[in-house]
């Protein structure tokens, strides 16, 4: 026991004293936060310019409607955003819009707009510009032309257009959950915590996982594995491996769990100063039991990847033969994260629920459920058993494939080696 | 290291059979080093004395010793990547010994040292023995096996060919081997009759006459043709031991 806890410590100080870990713990949450500030801020800031656009109204009767409609769509400090600039059409269409095409190309105009004859009577309406990827410009425009030319048609069959939108106003939904604590509005937060905790238990899964595996390497690679061996067992050596990065995994988490409790308390208030748009954007709450769920999850997860992880470093001779064999083990991580819309929208469906009982997957899936609506505990319970039964199995198989492999060199082994590997007593 | 299990028959150790326990009895020096590369020098030693269940302040107590007398204090907080070939040598031959094991295994401990350091390892070596402890070590320097072993085994091909003794040894060999040192061309010593072989080295020559002759003859043959340094009648090196031995089976 001495032993291990020796690994244990050794693993856990050579890796929290690196550049990388404090780099990674401070800059993490740093990054992620830029990840959800960033865009917001963007999008408040986002550069506004007026622009000329030149509209050929062959109908004759869109262009006031449409220029008194865009003439609400202002800029921050009140300018129109949308000059409109008529050209009468000629005989010569063709002349005129190569004319127009060439003003766009250069930058005279920012676009173009051609309204056929027959535009009330449902004629196609051409908006031509260098790009169209500013979807904002193209929807000003589209509603403004919706709302002209709709208006046309009802007055064309002597309906006031007041009374069809009030008639046509769209009935409000909201969205509530009902749980044991009892029923609370919902618009989307549910959706983002979860799929945010999933990923975060991918990536973290993932990330130790090959940490592992690439400690098991490196021991090999610089035969220190054979010292090492000398004085102790290899399930001694992978069992502390194992413990010691799971120990630097909680301390990461830890100081992240910090940061977001500092960032929750202190920059909301922070960020709704510089940009009152915030406001409306509800944090959602978060049931503890679903913090107590993932710290449980991510254990279980950790012990079962990483003891596989484990055994396929001690297969392999360097980094680049690893990335083989990782690919299954990687795969079984892939597919929860593929299957989470499916469990989102069906969480109860016993095809949902047998896929989160499936060990590999449990800790992603069943996580997910939790979150969004709590199974009942047998499931959980159940998962969980599974969970260790596959770990239990897990550490059977590496530790035999283990012992073997990480004092074999030369070529990674072939499954029949491994499935003798296994035999050995 | 209790890993590769016999396939018939059982291992024992110090007069006890091979178990997890007996690990801290043995010190092993791979012929690869093997050290975690980023890990500091006094940190390594220190985890791999708790390995061998070192307390805390002991085995800080004994690495510094150690450190000390391979002089390499200054490097305590070098990282081990960064020490030379024979620092690491030296490195790992502390993490081999510093729990005083009964029974030290050493494969090519020599290798890459310099002169020094040589003595140094064969001093510490020798003062392990005096100690109690069991030393075996491998090697492919003869004239090393000759200075410090007091058994031999030679194995050719994971074949057992020659063991015991090194004195008996060289006993069986006879007391029939002429060491010759000389200048000049000594072509015509091949011609004597009565040599069963011969290894001429230029400046240098070991010969080994058939039991009945005398090496005062052969001596009589070359005064006077060649300058002699040093003509010397003693039991065969192990160098050519073991050239007699292995030799045909390389050729």
């Amino acid at each position: 026991m001495r032993k291990i806890l020796a690994v244990v410590k050794r693993e856990y100080l050579q890796i929290v004293r690196t550049k990388g870990f404090i780099i990674g713990t401070v800059l993490g949450p740093v990054f992620m936060s830029l990840m959800l500030v960033v865009p917001i801020v963007l999008s408040v800031i986002t550069v506004e310019e007026q622009e000329t656009i030149a509209v050929i109204d062959a109908s004759g009767e869109v262009l006031p409607g449409l220029e008194r409609k865009l003439n609400d769509v202002r800029l921050k400090d009140g300018t129109l955003r949308y000059t409109l600039e008529e050209h009468r059409l000629t005989d010569d269409l063709g002349g005129l819009r190569e004319r127009l095409n060439q003003k766009v190309l250069s930058k005279e105009l920012s676009a173009y707009l051609f309204l056929p004859a027959d535009i009330v009577s449902g004629g196609e309406a051409e908006f031509v510009s260098e790009h169209v990827s500013d979807f904002e410009k193209t929807q000003d425009i589209r509603r403004a032309l919706n709302s002209v030319v709709i208006e046309k048609r009802l007055k064309g069959e002597s309906i006031d257009p007041q009374l069809v939108s009030r008639l046509i106003m769209p009935v409000p939904l909201s969205t509530h959950k009902v749980t044991t604590r009892g029923v609370e509005e919902d618009t989307g937060g549910t959706f983002l915590v979860s799929y945010f905790l999933v990923l975060i238990l991918y990536m973290t899964l993932i990330f130790y996982g090959q940490a592992v595996m690439r400690g098991v390497i490196e021991e090999k690679t610089s035969r220190v594995v054979e010292i090492v061996l000398s004085s102790m067992k290899p399930y001694q050596l992978m069992a502390g491996k194992i413990v010691g990065i799971a120990a630097v995994g909680f301390t990461q988490y830890a100081i992240w769990t910090l940061f977001g409790i500092a960032l929750a308390t202190k920059g909301r208030a922070l960020a709704s100063s510089a940009f009152p748009q915030m406001d409306s954007f509800q944090i959602p709450t978060i049931p503890p039991y679903v913090f107590f769920y993932f710290v449980i999850y991510f254990v279980l997860g950790y012990f079962l990847y990483s003891t596989i992880f484990a055994a396929v470093g001690s297969m392999v001779n360097n980094e680049k033969e690893a990335q083989q064999l990782m690919m299954p083990v990687i795969m079984m991580l892939v597919i929860p994260l593929l299957l989470i819309m499916f469990v989102m929208r069906s969480p109860s469906s016993s095809m949902s629920v047998g896929l989160s009982l499936f060990p590999f997957f449990a800790p992603m899936l069943m996580l997910l459920r939790v979150c969004i609506l709590l199974p009942p505990f047998t499931q959980i319970l159940g998962s969980i058993v599974l969970l260790v039964a596959a770990i239990l199995a897990m550490i059977w198989l590496s530790g035999k494939i283990y012992r073997v492999g990480i004092l074999m060199y030369g070529k990674p082994p072939r499954l029949p080696e491994i499935l003798k590997w296994l035999r050995y007593r | 290291m209790n890993i590769i299990i016999p396939d018939s028959g059982r291992i024992e150790v110090l007069g006890r059979s091979m178990d997890e326990n007996m690990k801290t009895e043995i010190g092993y020096l791979p012929e690869d080093r093997g050290f975690y590369p980023k890990m500091r020098l006094r940190e390594q030693l220190l985890f791999l004395a708790a390995l061998k269940g070192l307390r805390p302040a002991q085995a800080r107590q004994t690495v510094d010793l150690w450190l000390e007398r391979f002089d390499l204090v200054d490097w305590r907080t070098k990282k081990t990547e960064e020490l030379s070939r024979g620092m690491q040598q030296k490195a790992q031959f502390i993490a081999t010994i510093l729990h005083d094991p009964r029974l030290i295994i050493l494969d090519e401990p020599f290798s890459g040292l310099d002169p020094v350091n040589t003595k140094l390892f064969k001093d510490v070596m020798l003062e392990m023995r005096d100690r109690g402890a069991t030393i075996i070590f491998s090697t492919h320097r003869m004239e090393q096996v000759e200075m410090i072993c007091d058994e031999i085994c030679l194995i050719n091909k994971a074949e057992k060919v020659l063991e015991g003794s090194l004195k008996k040894i060289k006993q069986q060999y006879g007391k029939n081997t002429v060491v010759l040192e000389y200048e000049g061309d000594a072509g015509f010593v091949r011609e004597f009759p009565g040599i069963a072989k011969l290894d001429d080295y230029g400046r240098y020559m070991e010969i080994q006459l058939e039991e009945s002759i005398d090496p005062q003859e052969l001596l009589k043959l070359v005064t006077g043709k060649l300058r002699v340094g040093r003509f010397e009648v003693k039991e065969p090196t192990l160098n050519a031991i073991f050239i007699d031995k292995v030799g045909g089976s390389h050729a």
